[in-house]
């Protein structure tokens, strides 16, 4: 870590978030003889539809989907190491193709994608997210994983490895992905950002989690009463860019920046 | 130009394969997950009889294999039978209808990306602005961790909502404003990183030799930035747009929702939320479609742009 100073913002999201939700423990509590109200002590981010506090239902949401993206961006870390290490090792045409389907999916329009593999199920929870989400998260670590893969194996000590008779897996697993943990790690911080906001625009376009904590539902509730209650969307709004960018920001604390 | 032709036709066949894994994904995801689908589609309430219906028009009493057969057999002739929420009109018809207002949004979106990203990383790299090009960067850098989502909704509320200076783009007469200010929002993350690349490919050929030799003939600054340095950047810019594509096409399902807009982001929540799996199905695979067409595009622009990768592919 050279400029730990950067992961600040993420952290204090996290705990400003956390003490918001103990005090809220209920989120989506309804008092409509306070729907749509402005920020006040009570309620210092105001009320969205039917007198729901946001500073509530924000701070749960944030937890949640904070807790989504590095779930997600794990996972595709984890697994894209260790494809792009694989396919890096094997070469040829297997190395090709894994390299073109990164390519495709890290350009695919990822939230169509998520569109119709959610239509299958009736109301999409948490998990299903994750899951689609993950469908594609894995695709940039892979090539990264690919690339430094490609400085690493014609190193003398993989050279060496397989001389004494280190097996395939073994390679991989014990020689290459601990050297490219540090490079492909850099790749964690903007996934994450990235799934905070498909997450939010999911939640947006009406296929988030059913229980309507996402920051996307309060969004939308903002859209829905935008000359009503005007701080409904700034609320929404500042939420997923100060979480995503804290994510960004928190990518470029490590070394190899 | 063979190996350029090459280049393209292998991506035109892939863009075949990307379509197939794709419309695949959208069959087997209803068929497998657990539960009935047909209860899904028509709810709770449906009569015995009523789910018998629904089932033998979809063919979910068949075996999976010749319903996938016959899946792919309609998609080849690009008939995916009639929408089920208004009998009588084919889900392709309907597609086909929402495709137009997407294409336009999307490809004016592409145009002024292109025109603001390609001035702003001119700007950030020409001597023009002196001590001053970081905060230029700096810009960039913001805009681009900005995301549409956030500032899309707040710019409406202040530019349409609030101050009338622009139509929302949902309203049947806002006419070709509206679309102007749409695209125009949708430009602004693609433009971002398209400075962001720009600069970066500007800034390796800021020190080459052909760029004195056209100071030296007495070219200006701005001849030399746009006229030499720009062309030998184009690579990185076009494969920018390239894999900005697909952010692109979800921003333009997000703006749709957000402004109310006829299109294919529109049509494929509609058909979400109803459960109506033909529409659903060729939507999803309409702005598929869209993306690998213009991926297929970029790599032929590219190739024909920049001889470098005509020779090393």
């Amino acid at each position: 870590m050279k400029k730990p100073q950067r992961l600040i913002p993420l952290l204090v999201i996290v705990v400003a978030s956390a003490l918001a939700a103990w005090r809220h423990p209920t989120p989506g509590r309804l008092s409509p003889e306070l729907a749509w109200c402005m920020p006040q002590m009570e309620h210092p981010l105001g009320c969205g539809e039917a007198g729901m506090d946001l500073a509530a239902i924000v701070s749960h949401a944030e937890l949640r989907a904070i807790a989504l993206a590095i779930a997600v961006a794990l996972t595709g870390f984890l697994f894209g190491t260790f494809i792009g290490a694989m396919s890096g090792l094997i070469r040829g045409m297997f190395e090709r193709t894994v390299e073109r389907v990164c390519d495709l999916l890290q350009a695919f329009p990822t939230f169509l994608l998520a569109l119709a593999v959610l239509s299958a199920v009736r109301a999409p929870n948490r998990f299903h997210l994750g899951a689609v989400f993950a469908l594609t998260a894995w695709a940039p670590f892979a090539r990264l994983s690919l690339v430094q893969t490609r400085v690493l194996r014609d190193a003398a000590f993989i050279e060496a490895a397989g001389a004494i008779g280190a097996r395939f897996g073994g390679i991989v697993v014990r020689h290459i992905v601990p050297n490219l943990l540090g490079v492909v790690a850099v790749q964690l911080g903007s996934t994450a950002a990235a799934i905070i906001v498909s997450e939010a625009a999911l939640g947006f376009v009406g296929l988030g989690p059913h229980d309507g904590v996402s920051i996307g539902a309060v969004l939308d509730q903002g859209v829905a009463a935008m000359l009503r209650a005007p701080h409904v969307l700034l609320v929404g709004a500042s939420a997923v860019f100060a979480t995503s960018s804290s994510f960004l920001l928190a990518a470029r604390s490590s070394p190899s920046e | 130009m063979r190996r350029a032709l090459w280049l393209v036709a292998t991506r035109a066949l892939e863009s075949f394969v990307v379509l197939f894994v794709l419309a695949s994904l959208v069959f087997f995801a209803l068929r497998i997950v657990p539960g009935d689908p047909a209860l899904l589609i028509l709810g709770d309430q449906a009569s015995a009889s009523e789910l018998a219906t629904l089932r033998a028009k979809l063919h979910f009493d068949e075996p999976l294999v010749r319903q996938y057969a016959r899946f792919l057999s309609d998609l080849a002739h690009l008939d995916l039978g009639d929408s089920l929420r208004r009998p009588g009109v084919p889900a392709l018809a309907r597609v086909l209808v929402a495709v137009g207002p997407t294409a336009q949004l999307a490809s004016l979106a592409v145009l002024f990306g292109a025109i603001f990203g390609v001035l702003a990383a001119v700007v950030a790299s020409g001597p023009w602005l002196g001590d001053r090009r970081p905060w230029v960067e700096r810009a960039i850098l913001f805009v681009a961790a900005v995301p549409l989502l956030a500032f899309a909704p707040l710019a409406t509320y202040v530019l349409a909502a609030r101050y009338h200076v622009l139509p929302l783009p949902g309203d049947p007469d806002a006419g070709f404003l509206g679309l102007l200010f749409a695209s125009g929002l949708l430009a602004i993350p693609l433009g971002a990183h398209v400075a962001r690349i720009g600069h970066a490919a500007l800034l390796q050929v800021a020190r080459s030799p052909f760029l004195n030799v056209a100071r030296a003939k007495g070219a200006t600054e701005v001849a030399v930035w746009f006229r030499h340095a720009l062309p030998a950047s184009l690579g990185p810019i076009v494969t920018v747009i390239a894999t900005q594509l697909g952010a692109l096409l979800g921003g333009a399902v997000v703006l749709e929702r957000l402004f109310e807009r006829t299109g294919l982001g529109t049509l494929i929540l509609e058909a979400y939320s109803t459960r109506d799996l033909p529409v659903l199905e060729g939507a999803v695979l309409a702005a598929g479609a869209l993306f690998v067409f213009t991926q297929t595009v970029a790599t032929a622009i590219h190739a024909g742009l920049d001889p470098r990768v005509r020779a090393s592919q």
